[in-house]
């Protein structure tokens, strides 16, 4: 499955059971990236996709729903346990630093994981965000 | 600026009819938020923060911890959809009180920040250690940051804070809040409290709170400590002398500046040279030659600068 989180310049998620930022335009490319493949997210994360079209789905446990095939679009949970599932990892960066007690905590800087894309554009209301997809 | 000063008026009218809508119940927490106001008699906002220093644990590795369950102790009369700020009077040794400020975007920012240089908070020393990012060990610390309210050199609202202090403990925070109001126009209540062991001249920590007013909480929640410390370095708190720690770390003796200086936070992060459109680092040699027509003093992100078409010297690696 394919994994997508938002990261700061530590590696931070959330805080206080809160996502660290959000940003309206980069919501819409989580949906271009997911294609047409099913989008999978906690209910938190609902909101934030409201006004968008795709195949959106949510439940508490959708790590483990989510199928081979699927997009998993992660705030606030470690997946460190689903590593084995996991083949392509597209990350947000924010460039920015926030507080964090979440941290991503799977290390795409190294083996088996190389980046294939890197990109970056102007968000809604951040002035850069870095997009980089990884792979197995 | 007008706009800002109109949102003020504003506000104060706000809080005169939640007042007089009260009966007066509640007088004082809303006196407290009137904005730039003379507050009259025991009107006065408390200044001091509700934070326990024995109950705070000694610092070790991280720049702040949480305070209440992460849960910020706002009135619910105090949550208002109306932008306003307020900075306590300095008391009688000089030292900031407590901000407070229902932040929205049409008060944050529109021009870049100015110089600071000339504000020297209680307990203020211009020192430098090697050991400390960009040496300097004492920056001018906003208590509610520019990028939140656009207050630059207001001695209400300046401290004397450590490097550590300014970047690891209180920026994050700013950053989350700020960009948190620029995304959904929310406003967000912050308060931000220096908290002093009696009559220290610089403060021990400060305490910040937030709360995002419209989604009650959803977006914004936190109530920490952040520490006034610095790895490495031992302060006196009672007058701001420090020294290196005697834990192993470099035994490099501090550099004191003369009383005028300049600390980090009136240093510029760079210098542009508007003409070639390349970014310096304010001790780079090519700055000295630059010619005052071409030479601009940056006190924003590096990223902002390459954004904007400006590229790094090639000599001092910015």
């Amino acid at each position: 499955m394919k994994l997508i989180v938002c990261l700061d310049d530590k590696g931070g998620m959330a805080f206080n059971r809160r996502r660290q930022s959000r940003d309206r335009l980069l919501c819409e490319d989580v949906v271009r990236t997911a294609g047409g493949a099913t989008l999978w997210m906690h209910p938190y994360s609902v909101p934030l996709f409201e006004s968008l079209t795709g195949d959106i789905k949510a439940c508490e446990d959708y790590l483990d729903a989510a199928g081979k095939q699927d997009v998993c679009f992660c705030e606030r949970e470690t997946v460190g346990a689903y590593a084995a599932r996991i083949d392509t990892v597209v990350v947000y960066r924010w460039n920015r630093r926030y507080p964090g007690d979440v941290f991503f905590d799977l290390d795409v800087g190294a083996a088996p994981w190389r980046c294939v894309e890197i990109g970056e554009f102007v968000g809604s209301s951040h002035e850069k965000i870095t997009k980089e997809v990884y792979v197995k | 600026m007008k706009m800002k000063l109109r949102m003020r008026a504003l506000s104060a009218l706000l809080c005169l009819l939640m007042i007089f809508s009260l009966g007066c119940t509640g007088c004082a927490e809303l006196l407290a938020l009137l904005p730039d106001m003379e507050v009259p008699g025991d009107g006065a906002p408390a200044s001091v923060a509700d934070v326990d220093l024995d109950e705070i644990p000694p610092f070790t590795t991280e720049p702040y911890v949480t305070v209440n369950g992460n849960q910020p102790k706002f009135e619910e009369d105090e949550l208002v959809v109306e932008s306003y700020e307020f900075y306590s009077e300095l008391d009688s040794l000089g030292r900031c009180g407590m901000t407070v400020a229902c932040i929205g975007r049409d008060l944050m920012p529109t021009e870049e920040r100015g110089s600071i240089g000339s504000v020297k908070p209680s307990g203020w020393q211009t020192v430098k250690y090697d050991i400390v990012d960009g040496k300097y060990l004492y920056n001018r610390c906003h208590l509610i940051g520019f990028q939140l309210t656009g207050e630059n050199a207001n001695t209400k609202n300046l401290i004397t804070g450590t490097r550590y202090l300014n970047i690891e403990g209180m920026l994050p925070f700013e950053n989350m809040v700020a960009d948190y109001i620029k995304e959904t126009g929310n406003h967000v209540l912050y308060r931000v409290t220096p908290v002093y062991d009696g009559n220290n001249l610089v403060a021990h920590g400060v305490q910040m709170e937030g709360w995002s007013v419209e989604d009650n909480g959803e977006g914004i929640c936190f109530n920490v400590y952040c520490y006034n410390n610095q790895p490495g370095i031992v302060i006196d708190y009672a007058t701001g002398n420090s020294a290196l720690s005697e834990d192993g770390l470099p035994q490099t003796p501090a550099v004191p500046e003369g009383s005028g200086g300049e600390s980090e936070e009136s240093k510029p992060n760079y210098v542009l040279n508007t003409n070639t459109k390349k970014f310096h680092d304010p001790d780079c040699g090519s700055v000295k030659s630059m010619s005052e027509s071409s030479r601009k003093d940056y006190f924003g992100e590096r990223e902002a600068l390459i954004s904007e078409g400006y590229e790094p010297c090639g000599s001092c690696k910015p």
